[in-house]
């Protein structure tokens, strides 16, 4: 069915590819991020672009768009070779992307946003109306007058989708497309993006560390690792475990190795088996209560959330990026004050948006992201352990360095981190070992709580193994496991007990052994 | 303290008063204008003070020369687009950190002018008050608006056309959205520093203008102290105003009439109300502004946040 076959079989000659990149390279220091990649986009179908999280498929996209420049090789556009080297440029010549994070501002309006990168007279009618026409032509509805940040996730990649479609370009890409989606919004959207593919001929990238949706979604399929392509294949065909060999490197037996790739394997073979709740009876560890957050803005964050984690489980929550996640983390790292309502720890209420109160408590966090609010990259790793709590290795308001570089080196030998030692800067770590000086620095305080943000998201598939036995091995040791994700995979895998967010609320829940993924997903979506 | 509200009260009634205020909070807002349309794309611009003396000193300079007003004011516009130059490829080429430029800008002004008054003291003109018939008759605020030197009419074409750039042209939309969010703006495909420094430049005109201005309007002998701190409570009124024209153009009001009734205390005869009192009074009353103010408006998303491309 796909043409992508004939072209492997050399059936037809075909036309110059849209788009080529021809033993293309691009280093960053001493990291190697594209290696001597090839690469085609033909029109008419969408090109699956697979590999981990640093496998190099973004910065080979960034290199198509004109964000960064190649070191070595080159990209052909039709066949003729081209030097893009700004958006402006990539316009131009007919390739548009549309961006993991937006590419949106927030306070302007759909039209407006529409507008930026265009020239001549500005004109709010015309480009109403072009927004209409694109709307229709593809089923993307959307009012051009509303603001951006009034829009939820799904309707801002329509905004963004749209945008790119105005200046009807030859090329799309697609990076990461579905991280902020739920189910029913992802489907919606590689519908969408079918209707673009047939109708109008265009070539589409589609970039992905997910294999299911590759497979669903593509035509034909690339996978990178270590910035090098390493296999190509027509999709009709692909099974799963050859891919996801070819991504990782080695045979993946896992099952949260499998969720690591969005492949929800719900067989029960090999899963560790479910836990039985342990403490549902008696005292929560963690109870919220009625939390309710406004912003600065007027918007409503939180809206009376509760829930509850007990000592020894595994609480998941789901939902789909935006819906409060971010502000509940806040909440629980005493970073945000709640206007109503209220947390407690075993029983005693915590005051919350007072600098070191949940910590005090017995909460320890792994912040959603950690260069933010995680840890500080100039300083070195034994200061990041006890940035949280220099307490414990000081006296009278004096640091004891060696005592502080040993108790450091203990850990660093405990959680296994690769550095340079208790001394070597933050920034030197690769994000994995990054995120386990986190986790180190927090387990070490024998917290009551552990909440856990999105702690796998932009690490490879050893790191998230490593993140997720850590997690379960905390949980068995009695400490209350609150894991906020939107990769639903991953809460399927180590959840003993799911919940759902949407809009700041809690809008329902279910254990892990009598799990409903489709419920699941209309949940997230927003159904009550 | 009955003192304090008869003296109150004969201001409130004052035509001077209203005239003087309205003189200062016209030099603010050519200032304000364009410090607006610099923060709506991300730059606090400190060295509006600079930008302010620089145009004053070279008006004077260029009126000494030519005696022409016309002229003093085009001296103006290029003495603070010189400035501008410095504070906009500093800080949004180098990229070198803007308040760092900006205090080192006023500073360094502030000095040239002085040494270069003592040792050229120029002489400068007074403008002639035109009075537009009809507008000017309604009482106190008729004069104040409409009985006035003619330079401080420019701004009155001005205000529409700066509103009209900001919400009405292409431009404008690019200024808004660098300010708000430089990375989108830059995968849109603007370019996030040339814009940012585009208004830069464009502040520079019109404080400098505004520092022109203030001259003929006002003093008519140009004296290092002319400006006086008021690019500061330029840059606070478009805080103050909640980075809109109108509110920027109610902060400039406000800091006017404030400014000029406290200096119009002693001229009516009152002398039992301490002077340093007075000189401190627009201050304290901007400063309890900006805190009662400040709070409650959101600010361009990536005010004073320098562009690098890859950095986030």
């Amino acid at each position: 069915m796909t043409p992508a076959a004939d072209h492997r079989a050399g059936g037809l000659p075909d036309s110059p590819p849209a788009a080529e990149f021809v033993e293309v390279s691009k280093r960053f220091g001493r990291v190697v991020a594209c290696d001597h990649v090839n690469l085609a986009l033909h029109r008419g179908r969408i090109h699956g672009v697979l590999g981990e999280n640093g496998a190099g498929k973004s910065t080979l996209m960034k290199m198509l768009i004109g964000l960064i420049l190649p070191d070595d090789g080159h990209i052909r556009i039709h066949g003729e070779p081209v030097k893009i080297v700004d958006p402006i440029e990539a316009a131009r010549m007919g390739i548009a992307m549309v961006h993991q994070h937006f590419s949106l501002v927030e306070p302007l309006t759909v039209w407006e946003n529409v507008a930026l990168g265009d020239t001549g007279r500005l004109d709010p009618a015309r480009i109403r109306r072009r927004v209409g026409e694109i709307s229709e032509q593809y089923g993307l509805e959307i009012d051009p007058d509303d603001r951006i940040f009034d829009l939820t996730a799904g309707m801002r990649q329509r905004v963004e989708i749209i945008k790119c479609l105005r200046r009807d370009p030859e090329i799309l890409v697609f990076d990461e497309p579905t991280s902020v989606l739920s189910p029913a919004e992802s489907e919606f959207l590689f519908a969408a993006l079918r209707r673009v593919v047939e109708d109008q001929g265009k070539a589409v990238a589609l970039v992905s560390h997910k294999l299911a949706e590759v497979i669903s979604a593509s035509d034909e399929i690339t996978i990178m690792r270590d910035g090098k392509v390493v296999d190509y294949r027509p999709t009709a065909g692909s099974d799963p475990a050859t891919l996801a060999r070819a991504m990782v490197g080695r045979d993946v037996v896992l099952r949260r190795e499998h969720a690591a790739f969005g492949v929800i394997d719900d067989s029960g073979d090999g899963a560790a088996p479910v836990k039985q709740p342990v403490a549902q009876q008696g005292q929560p560890v963690l109870r919220i209560t009625g939390a309710s957050v406004t912003g600065r803005d007027g918007r409503v964050l939180l809206d009376g959330l509760d829930l509850e984690v007990h000592a020894g489980e595994i609480v998941g929550v789901a939902g789909v990026e935006g819906n409060g996640q971010r502000t509940l983390g806040d909440v629980l790292s005493s970073l945000c004050p709640l206007a109503a309502g209220r947390v407690e720890v075993g029983g005693q209420q915590v005051a919350t948006g007072q600098a070191g109160a949940m910590a005090g408590a017995g909460i320890a966090i792994i912040p959603e992201d950690r260069h933010d609010s995680g840890c500080v990259l100039d300083f070195t790793v034994a200061e990041n352990i006890f940035i949280a709590d220099p307490q414990r290795v000081a006296r009278r308001g004096l640091m004891n360095r060696a005592q502080m570089n040993g108790m450091a080196s203990e850990l660093i030998e405990k959680f296994d981190i690769v550095c340079n030692g208790a001394r070597a800067p933050m920034w030197s770590l690769s994000g994995g070992n990054q995120q386990r000086v986190v986790l180190a620095r927090e387990l070490s305080h024998q917290p009551r709580v552990l909440v856990a943000a999105q702690p796998t998201r932009g690490l490879d598939v050893g790191a998230i193994e490593y993140m997720s036995s850590q997690l379960r091995a905390a949980a068995d040791n009695g400490v209350g496991v609150l894991l906020i994700s939107t990769e639903l995979e991953e809460i399927l895998d180590l959840a003993d007990r799911i919940i759902v967010i949407s809009n700041g609320r809690i809008v329902g829940g279910m254990r892990r052994d009598e799990v409903d993924i489709a419920e699941l997903g209309l949940m997230m979506g927003g159904a009550q | 303290m009955g003192n304090f509200f008869h003296a109150v009260g004969d201001i409130a009634t004052n035509t001077s008063a209203y005239r003087n205020a309205i003189i200062v909070a016209v030099v603010l807002l050519f200032a304000a204008s364009g410090e607006l349309i610099a923060e709506k794309a991300g730059t606090i611009n400190i060295s509006l003070e600079a930008m302010m003396l620089a145009g004053a000193f070279s008006a004077a300079i260029g009126v000494d020369i030519t005696h022409s007003v016309w002229i003093g004011l085009v001296c103006a516009c290029v003495a603070g687009f010189l400035v501008a130059a410095v504070q906009a490829n500093m800080s949004h080429r180098l990229p070198a950190d803007q308040f760092v430029v900006g205090l080192v800008l006023n500073v360094l002004v502030l000095g040239l002018v002085g040494f270069l008054t003592s040792s050229i003291k120029p002489k400068s003109a007074v403008v002639r008050r035109v009075k537009i018939p009809l507008l000017s008759r309604p009482p106190l605020l008729g004069p104040a608006l409409f009985d006035q030197p003619w330079v401080l009419y420019l701004v009155y074409p001005l205000i529409p056309l700066v509103w009209f750039l900001i919400y009405r042209t292409r431009w404008g939309l690019e200024v808004r959205a660098v300010g708000e969010d430089p990375n989108a703006s830059d995968v849109s495909g603007l370019h996030v520093n040339k814009l940012r420094r585009q208004t830069i430049y464009l502040t520079g005109l019109l404080a400098g203008l505004g520092g022109g201005y203030f001259l003929f309007a006002r003093a008519g002998k140009f004296e290092d102290s002319l400006i006086g701190g008021r690019g500061y409570i330029a840059i606070a009124a478009v805080i103050f105003g909640g980075w809109t024209l109108k509110g920027a153009i109610a902060g400039c009001v406000t800091f006017g009439l404030i400014g000029s009734f406290v200096l119009t205390i002693p001229s009516l005869g009152y002398q039992g109300i301490d002077p340093a009192f007075l000189a401190i009074a627009p201050n304290v009353v901007t400063i309890v502004a900006m805190a009662v103010f400040a709070k409650r408006v959101r600010q361009p998303g990536a005010l004073a946040r320098p562009f690098i491309r890859g950095l986030k």
